[in-house]
């Protein structure tokens, strides 16, 4: 149990603790208030007003239209409502997707399983920050592109994209490309502004905001073409079958309400104490920050240390009281991360990879706890290294 | 103009959903309706001449169907 445990939970990309607030503005909807949202009798009314509710506040969030949000089982199945919808709704104008070499698996995943059947995908590398270039993505970008898909926050690395210079090389490019905007990472802790960035739509979920992290969302502009990917009800206007999750709708939509409110403190609290992280992290002899030094997001630290396993290290930090990532996508099989490839990362520094993930309850106490951990972690597998403590 | 998007719904969601929209605007508003199922060719007209709203456009190309209704006056119930 995380409450007993004295140490420091650095990896709430993971899983997060649920804001109490949240929580409390959930609690009628799996108990009293119960009834659907979509029936006709007095049970609906609570519902159905919380529902439109949630949308107006999720939609606040991010500058959006509330009636353009489809309220998802969380922010891997709006990557897949988006990509794979937009591509459906559009197969009339063309089949091909352009996206990036540092995208969630979710996106890549949905982007390579409709490239297996008849789409044609591009896909743009990054520099060693892992920022995309304005200018490489609109080159990709073709006369049948239907869809171009881009993350706001990398989800590894932290590297926060420019998406309105993104979204601006593209459209001159081809003004009416669907193009979609993954700011799962994102939401809650970075401001978006999916007005000002004059994308057609854009994912978001709970956990980024203090929300359930079960939920999320998928915004899309008016007159976007979408297909449903999950079929079979009226729910979210055809768009999203299925009965309507109440308490996660909920919670998601006060998560985003205090989110907007305090996203300036959270961000501030959470930058600080990453810095104060990395600067201990790198204190440590031959360990190197992976992604961007400056406008990372928020809370989001993945160092390589040199001479050491990755997912050693976090079982090591874990016996230790510290709760961490490995940055490596599958080391079981000997892979490395793709998108740490993407940014130029050779092995070793590919497979030791570590990824610290804090949150607006993140302590200063628990970064100094979990730095010096990482120190004598480091330490204690370099001295039973075969290469040797200094190799 | 109001414009429902059924695009990717089948029977009924589509009628369902114009059904719903339709209540939201004031007698002679058009609302427009995007989808892409075959079936509306039959369910829209229908659905017109149960409702007394008036099917003005119904047009399709390779991207779905493009309907026009205008309203007749608010909700009438589907029967």
């Amino acid at each position: 149990m995380v409450e007993d445990n004295p140490g420091a939970y650095l990896d709430h990309a993971a899983a997060t603790t649920l804001d109490p607030r949240v929580r409390a503005a959930m609690a009628p909807f799996v108990d009293a208030a119960f009834g659907s949202p979509e029936s006709l009798h007095d049970w609906a009314r609570r519902p159905a007003e919380a529902l439109e509710h949630a949308r107006t506040q999720v939609g606040a969030l991010i500058g959006a239209d509330p009636e353009g949000v489809i309220f998802t089982a969380g922010d891997t199945e709006a990557r897949n409502l988006a990509v794979k919808g937009i591509v459906a709704a559009n197969a009339h104008r063309g089949a091909h997707i352009v996206t990036s070499s540092v995208e969630h698996p979710a996106t890549l995943a949905a982007c390579r399983t409709l490239a297996r059947d008849r789409a044609e995908l591009t896909t743009v590398g990054v520099d060693a920050t892992g920022h995309i270039d304005p200018v490489q993505l609109a080159a990709a970008v073709r006369d049948d592109t239907v869809l171009v898909t881009i993350c706001h926050g990398q989800a590894e690395i932290g590297t926060v994209q420019n998406v309105a210079t993104l979204v601006a090389a593209v459209r001159a490019r081809k003004p009416d490309v669907t193009i979609h905007v993954d700011a799962g990472v994102t939401a809650g802790v970075v401001p978006i502004n999916v007005t000002a960035w004059d994308c057609d739509a854009a994912t978001i979920g709970g956990g980024s905001m203090g929300g359930p992290r079960w939920a999320g969302a998928l915004w899309v502009r008016e007159g976007t073409r979408l297909h449903p990917l999950i079929e079979g009800g009226l729910q979210e206007g055809g768009k999203r079958g299925g009965a309507h999750d109440m308490p996660g709708i909920v919670g998601l939509g006060e998560a985003a309400r205090l989110a907007a409110i305090e996203i300036d403190t959270r961000s501030a609290h959470m930058t600080a104490l990453a810095d104060r992280l990395i600067h201990r992290l790198l204190a440590v002899d031959d360990v190197r920050l992976n992604g961007p030094s400056m406008g990372r997001v928020p809370g989001h630290v993945q160092v390589s240390a040199g001479r050491v396993e990755g997912e050693t290290l976090v079982l090591t930090l874990a016996a230790k009281g510290v709760a961490a990532s490995p940055g490596s996508a599958c080391s079981a099989a000997g892979k490395a991360s793709p998108v740490l490839e993407a940014i130029g990362l050779e092995p070793p520094w590919t497979h030791s990879a570590i990824l610290f993930t804090l949150a607006p309850t993140t302590t200063e106490t628990q970064i100094d706890f979990a730095a010096t951990a990482f120190a004598d972690a480091v330490a204690s597998l370099r001295a039973m290294s075969p290469l040797g403590s200094d190799a | 103009m109001k414009t429902v998007d059924a695009l990717g719904t089948w029977c009924p969601v589509p009628i369902h959903l114009i059904d719903r929209a339709i209540t939201t605007v004031a007698p002679g508003d058009d609302v427009v309706l995007l989808a892409d199922d075959p079936l509306i060719e039959v369910d829209l007209p229908a659905w017109c001449h149960d409702t007394g709203h008036e099917l003005m456009a119904l047009h399709h190309d390779s991207g779905g169907y493009r309907a026009v209704v205008r309203c007749r006056s608010g909700r009438v119930a589907t029967t």
